[in-house]
């Protein structure tokens, strides 16, 4: 399967990387939606204040002018200077030519906001959580939750409405920090103006006593009375007309509510029923009407087990929350808030300043002014760190941890950020693992492969590379004008035979007639019988991008089942849903293409087969209607680009997917124009014989991650045992997985300043040294070589006249990369400088390699050319040895095919195409594979060479000369190099640093610490009986302490220096009398006595010990003895 | 381990036969030895046998995208002629100069200076047009040829006329990037860097001395015998198409790899075929990288090897290595 002959760079680059450009939209179009349209009308949604005058009633309206300064953008926004601009552009600005943006730049460091995964909006979803029945007394398990989004989406409302014992419901909604709880009844009434027999017609309708328990009746006939209940709870409380409703509800909310305090309680109740209550309809009280009762049918349905629960971990029911709506909603709370605190500001510069007025508008600029930078603020920090800062949770699964830092180690790390999903924070620390199952409703969304294992499993999952979030733009750029929509909809959907509602409900439900939702709001029904004709209509229209449908909308038709979940024809339009392409099997006229872009609610309910020409079981009840593209959809980016990976054992793909993003490769080709604070280059990369086709679409040629090494697979000396892997150190001199990593220190003076003194970089003048790394202006030279401890820079103290050489740190030697000036201070000194340093980082012996197999392993031994064995075909001596032992139990069959793959490719001078799963799809016009394994395929591409068909080699060895009587299989395979270097890790010590109070060794790398001699590591050696070390290990390398205890008094603490001792000895001193050591020069201070001194050998810790127990009031007591019978020696 | 009684003598006289010489190619034939001793001529040929290599750069300016280090590795690495490096001093052993570089018995000064002018051209810096060395006898060997060509004497054996002739690439220069440099090559050997290695491939094969069993042969129909003939990916076996007999075309051409032996047994005939390799005759297949002439790789490696030898053989007298010290 030879690719088509490879374009030259200039033509790749020529290409404006539209494949690349696909995988960064759902960041950079919600964050230009919120640019473009999002602002303005979040900013409209705000109600406007009014602030009184107490004294003389004059009122300000409206204090609200949008002066926001940001001060961030998104990169590649409609904000960025960079948008639009080509590759070419790019390069001349010193960026990557493939920068695609969609990140924010905060404090140099490039942050993205994660998307999470939430609940769908304005779906309601049948749930079943015991933490109902913590509502309060009388609460189930079961209640009805939709999460409903305004059509400006600055705001979403979750309501819940819980299903009673009595068989009545609460709708619920967080309001100000708590959750309020309504009677439904209540709710139905305040809604529009209407009767008990109407609330109970419209209740029953989906009840009628003809059915039974047939094929998708949902009703039972104990709806009757649960009607009854909730009518009867609302007349309990006397409520009859829709006026008495509203003022109930306004009675309640009057006081909590910002801004209506002088209000009639009817318009308070007014607005919290536009603001709270299924928001996403707006005010249009009748559907929300309508939709509740919608609401209540699904609960009773639940209740009843006529429809089954929601499952909330479905990808069915989910959406993303992108970086634009998070920044809109966020906003708007901030900008709430501030209106807040400034009315407080002014209502109190009123009462304390008698000649402020509110006409005074400079006056009042002036004191809004000191709070202006509050919101720039609070969006700062959410970039920065990840932190929504606000009162309320508004609606948000959590608070911390918002974004993320792109690393650029390499791309594969980079783009995986940008393609990740969350599941939110909250899960993480949930001891059920139900939400990390990996479900059938995410496939072809979220990649099966591309997920960690440890902690995050299951969490953090990755779009599939085909899978696109919708948004709020259409295919040619405009944004999408959601009412016009919903109307061209509407009257094809009544074209095709729905009748439409108007403004009531219909008398009637499942299973004769099915509702029609869109987005959320009930817009007619449908005999159930002419639903399937409806539904290939839109899909037709959808095909013929009609302009009633949006190529993204999604026709969610939920059949009539047994139980099942709850009928109906649910139609999104709306932004933030997954999507992706499929292949329709309807074929139009112009005998185009039909791709249609599906969501996972319909994916659940559609028939979709593999395009292996099969059916896939498929019976001809059901036949299928659409039919995948490519079976590697299902794959993320970085899934899709290990070779073969349908010939791997599972787990193997997911190490390779962890791994892929932990590799030392070109990080970037900007480099030299960037301060990344760590960055890793490899210098001499390769691209991969072996490749899928994704390699080549998403241009992995601009960031290659490692070389073709020739790796022989056998067991040679010993030093490749447990995936111990020998490298040929003549192949590493030639240059061989060699890298360097950059580090960036960024040096600010101003920052650290000290008592007010300002520093800057500068030279001693008395050094005359020419040779010395600080130039003459105080930073060091580019291209200098520094080793630990040499000075490399230095500052000069404007006060003192001091120079303060700083040295550098660590114990590697660096080279000076690069010195940029961050501009100068008001003097025209230098304050701040980025220094990038060098280090090499060849390869040694404790670094990590790794195949494209999630076969990684420790190079063992450098091992010179002449040592490793040799093929006399050729005289080829392989790059690296691994041990055959890492196959059998792993089952990485695509490494063995790489290998050939890889062999018989460069035998032929092409590259190999390893796209999983292309056996499985059958091709147009060619009768099924040539060959029954890719094997069959490549052995005769290498016995065309005379090489062996199975890719094996008679191999001599080099140390005997003499060949082995075993067939060695060798062949390149692409390895990339970890960056988990030996030089970042390894620890060592002798003697040093020992800690203050205990006068152990410190622990730490950076200190030069010990590695712990632990509880387990102790067990160990009394185990094996090995006292003699055990005492070497925990005493005399550790704090070894001679102490002078009294044998008298039993005290380890008293014990002084006796003065006369002392005085004698200088006396003796002066006379020239040969000092020797006086035996005993300490007494007991308690005892007064020199008598009883002995010396002790203990752990200086105890004597600690006994100082801290001594500060305790608690006396220790050392019983000291000579006699060696009486068991421990010296004990307390 | 025990020695031999005095007079007993296991010296053998090994017969080499040059199959193929060019200037850096070479195959020849070992005989009547035996296979350390084959092996330890193909180690010392990799390894052992001096070149003359840079090994220390100073740069003076480099502004080209490349770094320092990688700059004076991709130097290192460019083959410099070394015929006379057996006659140079190792740096290390180097009395007059204590190597560093200011003596012409232990090593030699290049220069290298190139900057891309104002054109918007990217301007290739390359080993033959780049690299100034102070020694006509060290000099990078695309140098060289083109300096045999521009005398007439062409090589024979430079087989490939539309070749690319631009020498080794160093690096890339583009609109006012500079690099300016002084580097010394010295001499060295395979062992310490791969740069010092002379040999681009040493191997040696068993001579394979392969036997028909003719009888049993003949039994097969030739279908038979023509998919035994092609179950040996290297043509080793042919069919005579007067006779169809199965003959032995090309008996070096066997990888040891067994298929025909396989074959056989798979047909239900073993023993049709046995193959053993004679263990003391080796066939011999050397390239250079052009530092040095194969011929001259060759032979330098049969005096190292000697000079290794007499080491050993000093040793039972006296512990003065020498100048050998270095090889061991």
């Amino acid at each position: 399967m030879p690719t088509a002959p490879e374009k030259s760079p200039a033509a790749a680059a020529a290409a404006d990387y539209a494949t690349l450009r696909e995988l960064y939209r759902p960041h950079i179009e919600s964050f230009d939606y919120f640019l473009d349209e999002g602002l303005d009308k979040m900013l409209l949604s705000i109600r406007p204040m009014e602030i009184t005058d107490p004294s003389s009633n004059a009122t300000l309206r409206n204090i609200l002018r949008a002066s926001l300064n940001f001060l961030f953008r998104s990169c590649s926004s409609k904000l960025c200077h960079l948008r639009g601009a080509d590759s070419r552009k790019l390069i001349y600005h010193g960026e990557e030519a493939t920068e695609m943006g969609g990140y924010f730049i905060s404090g140099g460091m490039e942050r993205l906001i994660r998307i999470l995964i939430i609940q769908k909006r304005n779906y309601p979803m049948s749930m079943v959580r015991s933490s109902f029945v913590k509502r309060g007394e009388g609460y189930t398990d079961k209640a009805v939750v939709i999460r409903c989004v305004h059509l400006d989406q600055s705001s979403s409302v979750t309501v819940k409405l819980y299903y009673l014992q009595n068989g009545s419901a609460r709708l619920g909604f967080w309001f100000g920090g708590r959750e309020v709880l309504l009677p439904v009844g209540i709710v139905l009434k305040a809604l529009v103006d209407t009767s008990d027999w109407e609330i109970g017609a419209s209740l029953t309708c989906c009840y009628s006593d003809k059915h039974g328990n047939g094929k998708g009746v949902v009703g039972t006939e104990l709806i009757g009375e649960r009607t009854q209940i909730i009518l009867d709870e609302v007349r309990a409380l006397s409520l009859i007309t829709r006026k008495q409703c509203l003022v109930h509800i306004g009675k309640y909310f009057r006081s909590v509510m910002d801004g209506f305090e002088k209000d009639d309680y009817e318009t308070v109740a007014e607005a919290v029923i536009k603001d709270y209550i299924l928001v996403h309809l707006q005010n249009d009280n009748h559907a929300k009407f309508n939709l509740l009762i919608f609401m209540l049918q699904k609960l009773y349905a639940l209740v009843d087990q006529t429809a089954s629960p929601d499952n909330p971990d479905a990808l069915q029911f989910q959406e993303a929350l992108l970086p634009g709506y998070l920044i809109t909603v966020f906003l708007k709370d901030r900008i709430q808030d501030w209106m807040r605190k400034s009315k407080r500001v002014i209502l109190e510069e009123l009462t304390k300043n008698k000649s402020f007025e509110l006409s005074n508008s400079m006056e009042i600029r002036k004191i809004l002014s000191k709070h202006t930078t509050f919101v720039g603020r609070a969006i700062e920090s959410l970039i920065k760190v990840g932190r929504a800062n606000s009162q309320s949770m508004l609606d948000l699964p959590q608070r911390d941890g918002m974004t993320i830092q792109a690393e650029r180690l390499n791309f594969h790390r980079y783009i995986s950020h940008f393609r990740s999903v969350h599941r939110g924070a909250a899960f993480a620390k949930m001891r059920t693992t139900t939400v990390r199952k990996l479900l059938p409703e995410s496939w072809g969304f979220l990649c099966p492969v591309h997920t960690p294992d440890g902690e995050p499993c299951g969490l953090l999952n990755h779009m599939t590379s085909t899978c696109r979030v919708s948004s709020c733009y259409n295919s040619e750029g405009a944004i999408k004008d959601f009412q016009k929509i919903k109307d061209k909809l509407l009257s094809e959907l009544v074209r095709g035979g729905m009748t439409p509602l108007l403004p009531k409900i219909e008398h009637a439900g499942p299973p004769e007639i099915l509702h029609v939702h869109l987005d959320g709001c009930i817009v007619g029904s449908i005999a159930s019988a002419k639903i399937d004709e409806i539904v290939n209509y839109l899909r037709r229209l959808k095909l013929l991008s009609h302009p009633a449908t949006p190529e993204d909308l999604e026709v969610g038709y939920v059949p009539l089942s047994l139980g099942g979940a709850y009928p109906g024809l649910y139609l999104f339009t709306s932004p933030a849903r997954f999507v992706r392409p499929v292949k329709n099997l309807v074929s139009l006229p112009g005998g185009e293409p039909s791709i249609e872009l599906i969501g996972p609610f319909e994916q659940a309910f559609m028939e979709i087969k593999c395009p292996d020409g099969g059916n896939g079981g498929r019976g001809t009840l059901f036949p299928a209607t659409h039919e995948e593209i490519h079976p590697t959809a299902i794959l993320s980016v970085v899934a899709n680009l290990t070779p073969w990976s349908d010939h791997n054992q599972s787990p193997r793909n997911m190490y390779q997917c962890q791994m892929a993003k932990q590799t030392m490769g070109f990080s970037g080709q900007a480099l030299k124009f960037r301060t990344d604070v760590k960055a890793f280059h490899l210098q001499t990369p390769q691209t991969p014989i072996v490749r899928t086709a994704t390699y080549k679409k998403y241009h992995m040629d601009e960031f290659p991650s490692g070389t073709n090494a020739i790796v022989a697979v056998l067991s040679y000396t010993g030093y490749d045992m447990e995936d111990a892997m020998i490298l040929n150190k003549s192949a590493v001199d030639r240059g061989m997985f060699r890298g360097d990593i950059y580090q960036t220190e960024c040096i600010d003076l101003s920052s650290k300043r000290r008592e007010n003194v300002p520093e800057v970089f500068a030279k001693s003048r008395l050094s005359r040294d020419t040779s010395d790394v600080i130039d003459s202006d105080g930073l060091p030279r580019v291209g200098e070589a520094v080793v630990p401890n040499e000075q490399y820079y230095s500052v000069y103290n404007t006060l003192t006249g001091a120079i303060r050489p700083v040295r550098l740190k660590g114990t590697e030697p660096a080279t000076i990369d690069y010195v940029a000036v961050n501009g100068a201070n008001s003097k025209g000194f230098l304050e701040k400088v980025n220094i990038r340093l060098r280090r090499k980082r060849n390869p040694i012996i404790g670094d990590k390699f790794s195949s494209r197999h999630g076969q990684k392993g420790v190079c063992s031994q450098l091992w010179p050319d002449i040592d490793m064995p040799f093929s006399e075909h050729t005289g080829m001596r392989p790059d690296l040895i691994i041990n055959p032992h890492a196959f059998p139990s792993r089952m990485t069959i695509a490494m063995l095919i790489e290998s050939i793959a890889a062999k018989a490719g460069s035998l032929h001078g092409k590259f190999i195409d390893a796209t999983p799963f292309a056996s499985s799809v059958k091709k147009e016009g060619e009768n099924s594979s040539k060959y029954d394994s890719i094997v069959d395929e490549l052995g005769p591409m290498l016995a065309s060479y005379g090489f062996n068909y199975h890719g094996v080699e008679v191999l001599y060895s080099g140390l005997f000369g003499t060949y082995m009587n075993c067939e060695i299989f060798i062949g390149p395979v692409y390895y990339q190099r970890l960056r988990h270097m030996v030089s970042d890790k390894f620890q060592v010590r002798t003697t040093g640093r020992v800690d203050q109070v205990t006068r152990q060794p410190i622990g730490g790398r950076k200190h030069g610490g010990g590695i712990r001699f632990g509880e387990m590591e102790r067990d160990a050696l009394l185990a094996h009986g090995a006292s003699y070390l055990l005492h070497d290990r925990l005493h005399t390398c550790s704090d070894y302490h001679i102490a002078d205890v009294c044998s008298l008094c039993g005290s380890l603490l008293t014990a002084t220096v006796i003065k006369s001792e002392t005085q004698k000895k200088s006396k003796r001193n002066m006379l020239g009398v040969n000092t020797l050591k006086p035996p005993k020069n300490f007494a007991c201070q308690a005892c007064q006595t020199n008598k009883g001194m002995e010396t002790v050998a203990m752990p200086y810790v105890f004597r600690y010990l006994a100082a801290e127990l001594a500060a305790m009031n608690i006396k220790l007591d050392l019983r000291l003895s000579n006699r060696r019978e009486s068991p421990p020696g010296n004990e307390s | 381990m025990e020695r031999p009684a005095t007079g007993v003598t296991y010296q053998r006289f090994p017969r080499v036969k040059i199959r193929e010489l060019k200037d850096d190619y070479a195959k020849f034939e070992l005989r009547d030895t035996c296979a350390s001793m084959a092996n330890a001529l193909r180690r010392v040929m990799i390894a052992e046998v001096p070149t003359v290599a840079i090994d220390l750069v100073e740069i003076e300016s480099n502004s080209s995208v490349l770094n320092d280090e990688f700059i004076a590795h991709r130097l290192g690495l460019i083959p410099l002629t070394s015929s006379a490096a057996m006659g140079m001093r190792f740096s290390r052993d180097c009395d007059a100069c204590d190597g560093d570089g200011s003596c012409e018995h232990c090593s030699v000064e290049f220069h290298l200076a190139a900057r891309a002018t104002d054109s918007g051209q990217t301007l290739e810096v390359t080993s033959t047009k780049d690299l100034r060395s102070t020694d006509p006898k060290v000099c990078p060997v695309d140098q060289a040829r083109e300096y045999q060509q521009a005398l007439g004497n062409i090589d024979p054996y430079d087989g490939d006329p539309q070749g690319d002739h631009r020498g080794i690439l160093i690096v890339k220069l583009r609109r006012g990037q500079e690099l300016r440099l002084r580097a010394i090559a010295r001499k060295g050997i395979g062992k310490d860097h791969a740069k010092w290695s002379p040999a681009a491939t040493v191997t040696f094969m068993y001579e394979p001395d392969i036997r028909i069993n003719e009888e049993l042969m003949e039994t097969l129909t030739l279908e038979e015998k023509t998919s035994w003939v092609e179950s040996s990916p290297t043509k080793v076996f042919d069919i005579d198409p007067n006779t169809q007999q199965v003959v032995v075309s090309d008996p070096e051409a066997y990888t040891y790899d067994d298929e025909v032996i396989k074959k056989a047994e798979a047909m239900g005939k073993p023993g049709l075929i046995e193959i053993n390799a004679k263990e003391d005759s080796f066939v011999f297949t050397v390239e250079t990288t052009g530092a040095l002439t194969a011929y001259e790789l060759i032979m330098n490696a049969i005096t190292v090897l000697r000079q290794k030898l007499d080491a050993v053989r000093l040793q039972d007298d006296d512990a003065d290595l020498g100048e050998l010290g270095a090889h061991l």
